[in-house]
């Protein structure tokens, strides 16, 4: 093998390493909430002994012990500094991942394998806020997040619209005119239709974008590619084959921060979901309601309820607080002519993340 | 000429060309740049260089058909990303070689126009695989053809339903070594008389003399061609390829400033 070649393997390696120490360390912070700290002396000491006992000829015991032990002193560090344990779904570089950097500066991320894990792991207290996608500019609703909105009882505190470029990646060994399969979120391949079939690519979904990245780097399929952005292709080092293949430029994600707790202020912005009677003229009744107190909506979503498939809810954002007299006499009288009626509560309008 | 079906003149009105707002057959259009994609550097100011001087396309080479397969091949896909970026960045639309048909989708997913150079103008398979991707074609005459024989390819694209074709005649060879070949002017008014496509000249490739550059560019206006395809690069001395026949921009400017008012004066004659 060529000294390029080697070089080019040592740096991957490194670049694994980071990650997953990144990954060791949102496990240590997580670790936190369910174990005082006491007990994690006698752990240590354990796990540095275990190593040791590993017996690689190339890395000795003193080094490893000495790795380890450095390991763990900055997990501690970390475990200090109160970080607010955000979670949200998939890997590593996911958008959820971007939106929760622009709504929580200062938090540790945590990946979450599906929705559902990051509703009920904010619901346990495993983890302090959540980060979940709720429509997309191209392909709307996101129908998970809509149906766990409505069954789960947690409050949404914050907004953020994060654009979307989706990029093609592929490993360096992989040559652009062989690849015929493309890996990505079943989102993120509707978002890029008409790319892959212009190239005759074959979409094959996967449970998360970056999570396909990830496994793309680690596997190296054949003639695969996958659907991820740009932070994806430095995590995971992956060239970028052509950035921006989404059918339209203008392709936004809007993601909601959800917590046990109400937003700690009043807020600009408020979404409901409720139900109304199958009945002639119920759904104008509420809608002319907004209508009539000057209340400008962001948002009508509807989705057939689980557990009586012929009747719907409503998802309604709109501009105002909870606080605003309009609005609570409106809900107030809402509160007589729905047959559910949930308030996620209200919160400061989003910002564009970068 | 007798094959031609689509490729003819007959009644049809001249076809006109929209790439990204440049009206390739109504206006007299200039395509600059350098021969090869070498480096975002070199890319980036020869495409801001050819941008000030009134160029209309930007042109660069990411595959490079060579004659000799040690020499250098281009950056390839590399190559085709700093174009884009050049291209994006100046907002000039970028045209581009493709010599290879496993190609021609990935090439057509960045280039604006998509060239067929001289070398392939009778690669059947590639004039098919263009015409099926609907991106303008520039269509170069082969060294060696006739222009029975490049109407023909044309009507190879045409015919899979590709309408935007634009010729371009870059020399021929001929007895003549002091150019390296000869340039056929006589093809502009040739061509018009023949078919609706718009033409236009090589004055780089066709004479490979940087003197002879100018006077000949100023002979495609004064024939009636639609345009100009001219290799500049900002250090021509630095040049992986063709060095010794690409302007500099100092001499694309100055050739810039005496074509506008050709052109407007030709505008200017009675039919």
């Amino acid at each position: 093998m060529k000294l390029e070649g080697l070089h080019k393997k040592i740096n991957k390696i490194d670049r694994e390493l980071l990650v997953l120490l990144q990954e060791r360390m949102g496990l240590a912070l997580l670790s936190r909430k369910l174990q005082k700290s006491d007990a994690d002396a006698a752990r240590e000491e354990d796990a540095l002994a275990r190593m040791e006992r590993l017996n690689l000829d190339l890395v000795k015991s003193s080094f490893s012990r000495q790795l380890l032990k450095a390991i763990i002193d900055e997990s501690r560090r970390l475990q200090e500094e109160e970080r607010p344990l955000v979670a949200f779904q998939g890997e590593h570089g996911a958008y959820g991942e971007v939106a929760s950097r622009g709504l929580v500066p200062e938090g540790a991320y945590i990946p979450c394998l599906e929705f559902v894990d990051v509703f009920r792991g904010v619901e346990e207290g495993e983890f302090d806020l959540g980060v979940v996608p709720v429509e997309n500019s191209l392909e709307g609703a996101v129908t998970q997040v809509n149906d766990l909105l409505t069954t789960t009882g947690l409050k949404v505190i914050g907004e953020i619209k994060v654009p979307v470029n989706h990029c093609l990646l592929a490993t360096d060994e992989t040559d652009y005119r062989e690849i015929r399969v493309v890996y990505s979120h079943p989102q993120a391949l509707a978002q890029c239709r008409n790319f892959l079939l212009r190239n005759k690519l074959e979409a094959r979904p996967y449970y998360d974008t970056a999570g396909a990245a990830k496994m793309l780097a680690r596997e190296n399929p054949k003639a695969s590619a996958a659907i991820a952005s740009a932070l994806c292709a430095e995590l995971y080092d992956l060239d970028i084959i052509k950035q921006g293949i989404e059918d339209e430029a203008s392709n936004s994600t809007r993601f909601l921060l959800l917590s046990r707790q109400p937003y700690d202020g009043r807020g600009d912005k408020t979404s409901i979901i409720f139900a109304v009677a199958h009945e002639a003229g119920e759904l104008y009744g509420v809608l002319k309601l907004f209508a009539e107190a000057g209340i400008n909506l962001t948002r009508i979503a509807s989705m057939p309820l689980r557990s009586d498939p012929s009747n719907y809810s409503f998802f309604l954002d709109f501009e105002g607080s909870l606080e605003d007299e309009n609005v609570a006499s409106v809900l107030a009288r809402m509160q007589e002519m729905t047959i559910s009626l949930k308030n996620l509560g209200s919160y400061p309008a989003g910002k564009l993340a970068k | 000429m007798k094959n031609l079906r689509l490729a003819v003149r007959e009644s049809r009105p001249r076809t006109v060309i929209d790439v990204c707002g440049v009206a390739v057959g109504r206006d007299f259009v200039v395509i600059a740049g350098p021969c090869s994609v070498e480096s975002e550097e070199q890319m980036m100011a020869s495409a801001r260089a050819v941008k000030a001087a009134g160029a209309d396309m930007l042109r660069g080479g990411a595959f490079k058909p060579r004659t000799s397969p040690y020499a250098f091949q281009g950056l390839g896909l590399r190559g085709l990303k700093l174009l884009a970026r050049a291209g994006r960045e100046t907002g000039l639309p970028i045209v581009t070689e493709v010599i290879d048909p496993r190609d021609v989708s990935w090439v057509a997913e960045f280039a604006d126009v998509l060239q067929i150079g001289t070398r392939n103008m009778q690669n059947f398979s590639l004039l098919k695989e263009v015409g099926r991707t609907g991106r303008p074609v520039l269509l170069k005459r082969g060294m060696y053809s006739t222009l029975e024989e490049w109407l023909n390819c044309a009507e190879y694209i045409l015919s899979e339903g590709n309408p935007n074709v634009i010729l371009c005649e870059r020399g021929i060879r001929t007895f003549e070594r002091y150019t390296r070949n000869t340039l056929d002017l006589s093809a502009v008014p040739a061509i018009k008389e023949l078919t609706h496509l718009p033409i236009i000249i090589d004055p780089t490739h066709s004479t490979g003399r940087l003197s002879l550059i100018p006077p000949m560019s100023v002979a495609a206006v004064a024939a009636g061609a639609d345009g100009l395809i001219i290799e500049v690069h900002h250090r021509p001395e630095e040049a992986l390829c063709d060095a010794a026949q690409a302007l500099t921009p100092a001499m694309f400017t100055d050739l810039m400033g005496r074509l506008r008012p050709l052109c407007n004066f030709m505008d200017g004659l009675p039919e």
